[in-house]
């Protein structure tokens, strides 16, 4: 079943510079229609992967299968699906976008028929369209950076691969991009790197971290949020006394753990509780606050953001690793 | 191939580098043309190429600089190299593009054994001048594919610069050089051991495996060894004779005194085809790096 659909086979992939391990047998697939996004700190081996995904550079061990197609065995057939903007485009400065993006046909074999087509649509679903006839060295970074994800559109392949596609961007254009992300992934299947997390929570529909070379975790960026928090935890400020309203707390039904996290406005105390994640325990909290007597001045669920997640998994794993 | 082609051609006018290459080496031309011919009345052309080897020699690493080191500089090279182009296409498009722009140039300088044909009373050598024509345009050919290598093996293109005409100034001395080396069968064993050493060198560096490199070193050594008990003949003259394997020039002037031959023709020919090959093998090996 999972075979059938799987696009992208990633089997036990290392590769080794010299003694420095970059990509520690790495396993992954992607499918059809899926929007993977890689994440991890600098010098995780993102780009690395892509690179061999891409077939520009060679795994020391292990294989990579684009539609069942061996990168090394059949590198034509790969490379005719995939769509890739490395990490820094790779543009020829003293061309012109709309002279550059032919060039770009050219090479990948785009018929001279479709070429006008092709470029065509890839200025315009990037927004280039007025810049065409401009020489690239003289664009801004955030164009220069569209250019380079327009280049990996030329073809239409059914794989794109960007690698930190809104790296230099400003924040408007940020939000493009992701759109116009949100808007390929119907069409193509998309691994996109970042190291920003909710730029990944946002488009993507399923989340890689990968640190030192390894996969730490592959989930939904959903699951990956309620996964971490294990338990369901609140914080409230309630106006009275610690310790009573830590005693109130513990009474309530369903309630694990009940912790101070002090005061910080005179009068009030804040408060940690956690209980089972399938029992929502607002309300009883709520009225067994209010009976006590101790009014409940604010209440939040502690959420925990990609951040923290991420942050977690790539701190823990140094712990794991140093011991 | 043919898409690389066109856009290393273009990228060679849109540059000044195109125009310095044609430039100077045309300005200089010009001069050892008037000189050498208008103003002394001179008839004899072949002369021309033959004087113009050496300051062409010193212009090709300006033509095949930027072939590779700029790609990689720029990154770019990750494009060509993901797309569906293979790797010799890349390689062969870029070589032509370089030597189209040579082709041009000279070209252009036939305009002046043309020009002279209208004054000249005895007619030209004109079988001598095409064939030095031929010689040169081979002879060139070879000079650039030795700049292709060298502007793969770095990202700077002054680099990549110098050390092409390092190695082209080598080979342009390597003629006065085997004439004057020891001609006897000892010293001749003895250059082939160092020759046999580094050879043995390579094949453990490119196969890493000892068992292979013993075989091979063993086979080296016997053939050396027989060769030297059963015809030590065969060992005179030797350093000369393969220095002179390394010899662009000396076949060159062969041609611009109107010898056409077929070995000088395959020679330059394969010489070139070698280097070429080389490119697209460290190309190909650097993805393994």
């Amino acid at each position: 079943m999972r075979k059938e659909t799987a696009l992208i086979q990633v089997e036990n992939v290392t590769k080794r510079f010299g003694q420095r391990v970059a990509l520690d047998s790495l396993n992954f697939t992607v499918d059809k229609g899926e929007i993977l996004g890689f994440l991890g700190p600098n010098g995780a081996g993102k780009s690395t992967t892509m690179n061999i995904i891409t077939g520009y550079l060679s795994a020391t061990n292990g294989t990579v299968k684009v539609d069942g197609h061996e990168i090394l065995e059949e590198p034509e057939a790969v490379k005719k699906q995939i769509g890739y903007m490395p990490e820094q485009p790779p543009l020829y400065l003293d061309m012109t976008v709309a002279d550059y993006l032919s060039f770009v046909c050219d090479i990948k074999g785009v018929p001279r028929q479709q070429k006008r087509e092709n470029i065509d649509r890839a200025l315009s679903m990037i927004a280039l369209t007025d810049v065409r006839g401009r020489l690239i060295k003289n664009l801004s970074k955030g164009y220069k950076q569209r250019v380079g994800v327009a280049q990996a559109l030329i073809g239409t392949p059914p794989v794109l691969i960007l690698d930190e596609p809104t790296i230099g961007l400003d924040p408007q254009q940020i939000i493009e991009t992701r759109n116009l992300i949100r808007e390929l992934g119907k069409e193509h299947t998309i691994i996109l790197s970042s190291h920003i997390l909710p730029e990944v929570a946002a488009v993507c529909t399923r989340v890689l971290i990968i640190n030192k070379g390894r996969i730490v975790v592959s989930d939904t960026p959903d699951n990956l949020s309620k996964g971490m928090v294990g338990d369901n935890k609140l914080t409230l400020r309630v106006a009275g006394a610690e310790k009573q309203a830590l005693d109130a707390l513990r009474a309530v039904a369903h309630v694990v753990k009940a912790q101070s996290l002090g005061s910080r406005e005179p009068g009030t105390v804040d408060v940690m509780v956690e209980a089972k994640r399938e029992h929502d325990i607002r309300k009883p909290v709520f009225y067994a606050m209010s009976k006590a007597d101790l009014p409940i001045l604010s209440m939040r669920a502690m959420d925990v953001s990609l951040e923290d997640i991420f942050l977690n998994l790539t701190t823990e794993e140094k712990e794991v690793s140093s011991t | 191939m043919i898409a690389i082609f066109k856009r290393e051609l273009r990228a060679y006018f849109t540059s000044p580098i195109g125009f310095v290459f044609m430039g100077f080496f045309l300005l200089v031309a010009g001069i050892f043309f008037a000189w050498g011919n208008i103003l002394q009345g001179n008839p004899t052309y072949s002369g021309l190429l033959d004087s113009l080897t050496f300051v062409f020699m010193l212009i090709v690493p300006v033509l095949t600089m930027r072939l590779f080191s700029e790609e990689m500089r720029h990154k770019t090279d990750q494009l060509l190299i993901t797309s569906p182009l293979p790797i010799t296409g890349i390689v062969a498009g870029k070589y032509l593009a370089a030597a189209a722009v040579f082709f041009l140039t000279l070209a252009v300088t036939f305009s002046y054994p043309i020009l002279m044909s209208f004054f000249t009373f005895f007619g030209l050598a004109g079988w001598e001048i095409v064939c030095g024509y031929l010689g040169f345009f081979l002879m060139g050919s070879c000079f650039i594919s030795v700049g292709l290598f060298f502007s793969a093996i770095t990202d700077n293109q002054l680099i990549a610069a110098v050390i092409t005409l390092a190695a082209l100034l080598v080979m342009w001395i390597v003629d006065w050089v085997s004439q004057n080396v020891p001609t006897d069968a000892l010293s001749g064993l003895i250059f082939l051991c160092i020759a046999g050493a580094g050879l043995i060198l390579l094949v453990f560096f490119s196969t890493r495996s000892i068992p292979a490199t013993a075989v091979f070193g063993a086979a080296v050594g016997a053939a050396l060894a027989l060769t030297f008990i059963f015809s030590r003949g065969s060992f005179e003259g030797i350093i000369t004779k393969i220095l002179s394997w390394f010899s662009l020039v000396k076949r060159f002037y062969a041609f611009s005194a109107g010898i056409l031959s077929l070995s000088s023709i395959v020679y330059y020919l394969s010489f070139a085809g070698i280097f070429v090959f080389l490119t697209v093998r460290l190309i190909e090996k650097r993805r393994w790096a």
